[in-house]
């Protein structure tokens, strides 16, 4: 275990400290705080669009982030060497896997907390409400994006076991926009008895295999608050485990690649 | 005394752009003694690095086998013992000196600040220990390598290249450091372009072209071979043509005779016959192989394949491959 959390450590040390990510994330606070001037040109509910639009800020960056810190992180030790002199010492590559993960992870963790505090202070000053049973919920979505980010960091850290930084960007990318957005559709289809035979085995295999990125998106409730997820704990708990089952996955493949690579 | 490496055919082939296979290190066969310092020389791209990341465990072999201390390549008790010290180290430049031994000590379990301030002592970074590495010089992140590659108090050091680069003093320290390690009894491999280090501090060598061994042994053995010229004058041409040594190499112009011989024959005769025909010896000089004469005379016109491959008890024996 030690090694595998001086491994994460300095992945955390290394991550807080590239500039690239860094800009990213400045952006996404920058967006955050003038959220409020823009939310006041819509027409429709201020708080509603407040909300809307600084949790879309939180989750786009936080893509962005999730992707560009995980890419890199495997080839980068390979290319300068430095994996050379970690795994020389009693470290298994499995535990340089997993504690590189870990790492992005604590580091996607750590910036997704920084916006969401700017999210927080910016919808309690421009709502005027300061009691902590009104922000708390807030935190709810960040919550789950960062569930829903961990995910992510694991589809990429699986591909970069045996692609190129581009070529894992497009896949990693790719596949968080069809696990977000043809989830449902791949899930109505293998559940329709008017579709053919083979179609609904495409979509049902699709169902099975993609992570269901979906899931996460637990927005519309706070920005209107007559929508409500029944048993939400029980659903959050839920999806976490879902969302660990599929990191748990993607670790394991990535180890028994990484295992047998050339570095 | 035990080997502290030995591989028996050790092979690792790619697929090559043309299709088919490449040997980059080709049935490599190598004994390494323990305590003694082992160094390794080839041209580039001859698969010294390749051969280290295999004995590391950190690149798989194709074929043949290898042993470090009796166990199998990768062997994680062994990663306990071994130590590596790569070509152009590159450690995370956001860590000072004293945070790149705590992370590395870390991978052992050691937690010991007073360690890593000996070994930063040692390799004279104590000064500069809150640096962090994007302001040190190459001498200097070759030492922090170097105090990093301590930190287990290893009983083998794969040293890739460990003075390239460095200033003269940092050099010798470096130098002094690989003899410190043999005196505490370590056993140490140097992978090496310079090879008047070599000469001056391996008590064995092997000399690898494309990825197969062409030489390897103790190195006194190796530069056996050396030569004697006499000089003399005051020599007539008929003298000249009585020296009937078929391996000396003689010239003689306007009076003067110079006379290379191996280093094995007696010259007692030839200058006794010198003085007795009335000539004058000028000087006698011994010239010994040098290891860069041993390495020319290896790598060039060497194609490989022609090189017989040592027996690991040969090579233990200390016998010329």
């Amino acid at each position: 275990m030690r090694p595998i959390l001086s491994i994460a450590g300095t992945t955390v040390g290394e991550a807080i400290r590239r500039r690239v990510l860094l800009i990213i994330l400045l952006v996404g606070i920058l967006f955050l705080a003038i959220a409020p001037g823009l939310s006041i040109l819509s027409a429709r509910q201020e708080r509603a669009v407040l909300i809307g639009l600084t949790l879309g800020v939180i989750q786009l960056t936080s893509v962005v982030i999730a992707i560009v810190l995980t890419v890199y992180m495997i080839p980068n030790e390979i290319e300068r060497r430095t994996i050379y002199t970690i795994l020389c010492k009693p470290v298994q590559r499995w535990q340089f896997l997993v504690g590189k993960y870990l790492g992005a992870v604590a580091a996607l963790a750590l910036m997704m907390a920084m916006m969401t505090v700017v999210l927080i202070v910016v919808y309690a000053i421009q709502q005027q409400v300061y009691s902590p049973d009104q922000l708390a919920p807030l935190a709810k979505a960040p919550v789950m994006f960062f569930v829903q980010m961990s995910l992510l960091a694991a589809v990429a850290i699986f591909f970069s076991t045996f692609v190129t930084p581009l070529v894992n960007f497009f896949l990693s990318g790719g596949l968080y926009l069809i696990g977000s957005a043809f989830s449902s559709f791949f899930e109505s289809i293998s559940q329709s008895a008017n579709v053919q035979p083979f179609a609904k085995g495409i979509a049902t295999f699709a169902n099975m295999i993609l992570p269901n990125f979906a899931y996460y998106n637990v927005q519309n409730p706070l920005i209107n608050p007559q929508q409500a997820i029944q048993n939400e704990t029980v659903y959050y708990i839920q999806v976490t485990v879902y969302g660990l089952f599929y990191i748990g996955i993607l670790l394991v493949g990535g180890i028994l690649i990484f295992d047998r690579r050339e570095v | 005394m035990g080997a502290a490496i030995e591989t028996k055919n050790l092979t690792k082939s790619y697929k090559s752009k043309q299709g088919g296979r490449i040997n980059v290190v080709d049935h490599l066969n190598l004994y390494v003694e323990e305590g003694e310092i082992f160094g390794f020389l080839g041209p580039n791209g001859a698969g010294k690095t390749t051969t280290i990341k295999m004995l590391l465990g950190i690149i798989y072999p194709t074929e043949g086998e290898g042993y470090v201390f009796g166990k199998e390549l990768g062997d994680m008790e062994v990663h306990r013992i071994i130590s590596y010290l790569p070509e152009k180290p590159y450690y995370y430049e956001h860590m000072t000196g004293l945070e790149i031994l705590r992370f590395y000590g870390s991978l052992f379990g050691i937690k010991d600040d007073d360690l890593f301030k000996s070994l930063l002592e040692k390799v004279n970074l104590a000064g500069d220990m809150t640096k962090t590495i994007n302001q040190y010089s190459k001498g200097m992140q070759q030492r922090i390598g170097l105090a990093q590659s301590l930190l287990n108090d290893p009983k083998l050091l794969f040293l890739d290249e460990p003075t390239g680069g460095l200033d003269p003093i940092a050099h010798i320290e470096i130098r002094d450091l690989i003899l410190q390690f043999r005196a505490e009894g370590k056993t140490c491999f140097i992978s090496s372009h310079e090879l008047s280090d070599v000469e001056r501090i391996c008590d064995r060598v092997a000399i690898i072209n494309k990825g197969r061994i062409a030489k390897q042994g103790p190195l006194d053995d190796l530069l056996k071979g050396g030569r004697i010229e006499i000089t003399a004058t005051d020599i007539t041409e008929a003298f000249s043509k009585t020296i009937q040594d078929k391996d000396a190499i003689v010239s003689f112009s306007h009076g003067r005779l110079i006379v290379d011989l191996p280093d094995d024959h007696n010259p007692n005769a030839l200058l006794d016959a010198v003085r007795s025909s009335g000539g004058t010896i000028v000087s006698v000089i011994p010239r010994r192989k040098r290891l860069e004469d041993l390495f020319l005379e290896t790598v060039s016109g060497h194609d490989g394949s022609s090189v017989e491959i040592p027996n690991p008890n040969d090579a233990k024996e200390g016998a010329e491959a």
